[in-house]
C-alpha cells in the first residue's frame, strides 16, 4: 500500500519537475518562442505573461482532461482551440479591467496565447490522455517552468538594457545601459546564449 | 435523417461546449465591462488633462453631433466641454479615429475654448510600425499641433517643425502615419467646429 503510494507521489513530483527542467517548454522543447522573444524586455510584463499562461494552461488542461473520454479524434484539435480561446479571452478581459496599463503594454501578445504551442501541446500530450490530477500538476509544472524562463530572460535583458530590475535601479551609476538589449536583437542574443548555456550544462550535442 | 443523427453524434460535444464557453465569456464580459469602460474614460480624461491643464471636469455636450468619417460613414461624436474649477470653459475635446498604416488610429483631440486653436492630440490606440510610424506619439510631432489653427491642416515633408501653423511636418520615413493623423485631426476639427458654431453651443458657453 505504502509502496504504491510512494510510487504515485514520485510520479507526481516527476511530472511537476519535468516542466521546470527536464522538459522545460522554452529551454528544452523550444515551444512558445513568440512571447519569449516579444515580452521579455522587462520582468513585469514577462511575469504577467507567465501568470496568464499558467491560468490558461491550468483551465484548459482541467477541461480537456475532464472530457478526454468524450473527444472524437478528428475533432480534438478544434475542441482544444475552443477551450484555450475561451480562457485566453477571459484572461484578456481581466487584464483590461484590472491592469489596463499592463494590458496595453502586452498588446496583441495576450490574445496570441491562443496559438501558444505549449498549451496545445500539453492538451494533446498530457491532458487528453491522463486523469485530472496529473493534468493539473503537469499544467502547474509547465506553467511555472515557462514563467521562470521568461523571468530569467527578462531579468538579464532589463538589467543590461536599462540597469533596472522590476523597475528598481540596481546597477552602479557609471553603468551605461545597452539599449540594444531592450530591442528584439537583445531577445535573440540573450535567448541564444541561455540556450547554449543550458545545452552546455546538460551536455547536449548539437 | 441518418446524416443528421451522424452529424449530431459526432459534434454534440462541440456544440454543447461552444454554448457553455460562449456563456462563460458573456458572463465575464458583463461583469467586467463597466470597469473596462471606466478605465478607458479615465485614460481619456488623463490624456485630455495633459492637453488642457486647467480642465478639472468634462461635461458631455447635449446636442447630437454627427460627422462624416474619413471612410464616408456618418458617425456620432461625443464632444466634451472641459471646465475649470471655476466652471469656466477651458476647451473642448472629442475622440477621432481613422485608418492608419497597419490598423485604426484612435486619437483624442483637444481644442481651445473658442474653437479657434488646437490644443493638441494624444493617441488612444494605434498599431503603427514601432520605431517609424509610432513616432506620431512623440512630442516632436505632437507639439506641432499645439496652437495650430483649428482648420484643415496640411502635411509637408520638409519644413520647420517648431513653427506653429497649419503646416505639419511629417515624421521622417513614415508619411502614411503622419498623413493619417493630420487627416483625422483636420477632418474632425473642421466638421465639429462648424456644427458647434451652427448649433450655438459655442456662443452659449461664452456668456
Amino acid at each position: 500500500m505504502t509502496k504504491s503510494n510512494d510510487k504515485t507521489a514520485l510520479r507526481y513530483t516527476q511530472t511537476l519537475l519535468a516542466g521546470l527542467w527536464r522538459e522545460n517548454p522554452v529551454f528544452r522543447l523550444l515551444l512558445g518562442m513568440c512571447p519569449t522573444l516579444a515580452v521579455t524586455a522587462a520582468v513585469k510584463p514577462a511575469f504577467t505573461m507567465g501568470c496568464c499562461v499558467i491560468f490558461v494552461l491550468l483551465c484548459s488542461n482541467i477541461i480537456v482532461s475532464l472530457m478526454r473520454n468524450l473527444l472524437k479524434p478528428h475533432l480534438r484539435i478544434l475542441m482544444f482551440t475552443l477551450t484555450i480561446a475561451t480562457f485566453v479571452t477571459i484572461a484578456d478581459l481581466f487584464l483590461k479591467a484590472y491592469l489596463p496599463r499592463m494590458s496595453e503594454m502586452l498588446g496583441p501578445y495576450v490574445p496570441l496565447i491562443i496559438v501558444n504551442c505549449i498549451i496545445i501541446c500539453r492538451a494533446e500530450a498530457c491532458a487528453s490522455k491522463n486523469p485530472l490530477l496529473v493534468s493539473v500538476i503537469d499544467a502547474v509544472g509547465m506553467g511555472l517552468g515557462f514563467t521562470l524562463t521568461l523571468c530569467i530572460l527578462a531579468a538579464v535583458r532589463e538589467l543590461l538594457g536599462t540597469g533596472k530590475i522590476f523597475e528598481i535601479h540596481v546597477m552602479p551609476e557609471a553603468f551605461v545601459p545597452w539599449a540594444a538589449m531592450s530591442m528584439p536583437v537583445g531577445a535573440f542574443i540573450t535567448l541564444g546564449l541561455l540556450l547554449g548555456l543550458v545545452n552546455k550544462v546538460t551536455g547536449k550535442k548539437a | 435523417m441518418n446524416k443528421i443523427s451522424y452529424f449530431i453524434k459526432q459534434s454534440w460535444l462541440l456544440i454543447v461546449a461552444s454554448f457553455f464557453f460562449g456563456l462563460l465569456i458573456a458572463v465575464t464580459n458583463a461583469g467586467l465591462s463597466p470597469r473596462i469602460i471606466q478605465n478607458k474614460i479615465n485614460k481619456r480624461n488623463r490624456l485630455v488633462t495633459g492637453l488642457l491643464p486647467d480642465a478639472r471636469n468634462f461635461v458631455p455636450v447635449d446636442s447630437e453631433i454627427v460627422i462624416q468619417s474619413i471612410e464616408g460613414r456618418k458617425t456620432k461624436v461625443e464632444v466634451f466641454k472641459a471646465v475649470a474649477e471655476n466652471e469656466e470653459c477651458v476647451g473642448w475635446s472629442f475622440n477621432a479615429a481613422g485608418p492608419g498604416f497597419a490598423d485604426k488610429i484612435e486619437l483624442v483631440v483637444a481644442v481651445d475654448a473658442n474653437f479657434e486653436k488646437i490644443a493638441g492630440f494624444d493617441v488612444l490606440s494605434s498599431n503603427e510600425t514601432p520605431g517609424f510610424g509610432d513616432q506620431i506619439k512623440q512630442d516632436y510631432f505632437r507639439d506641432q499641433f499645439e496652437g495650430a489653427p483649428a482648420e484643415a491642416l496640411k502635411l509637408v515633408s520638409l519644413g520647420e517643425p517648431t513653427e506653429i501653423d497649419s503646416q505639419i511636418v511629417a515624421i521622417s520615413g513614415a508619411t502614411v502615419s503622419s498623413e493619417a493623423v493630420v487627416e483625422i485631426v483636420s477632418h474632425s476639427v473642421t466638421q465639429i467646429g462648424e456644427q458647434i458654431r451652427q448649433k450655438g453651443i459655442l456662443g452659449h458657453d461664452q456668456k
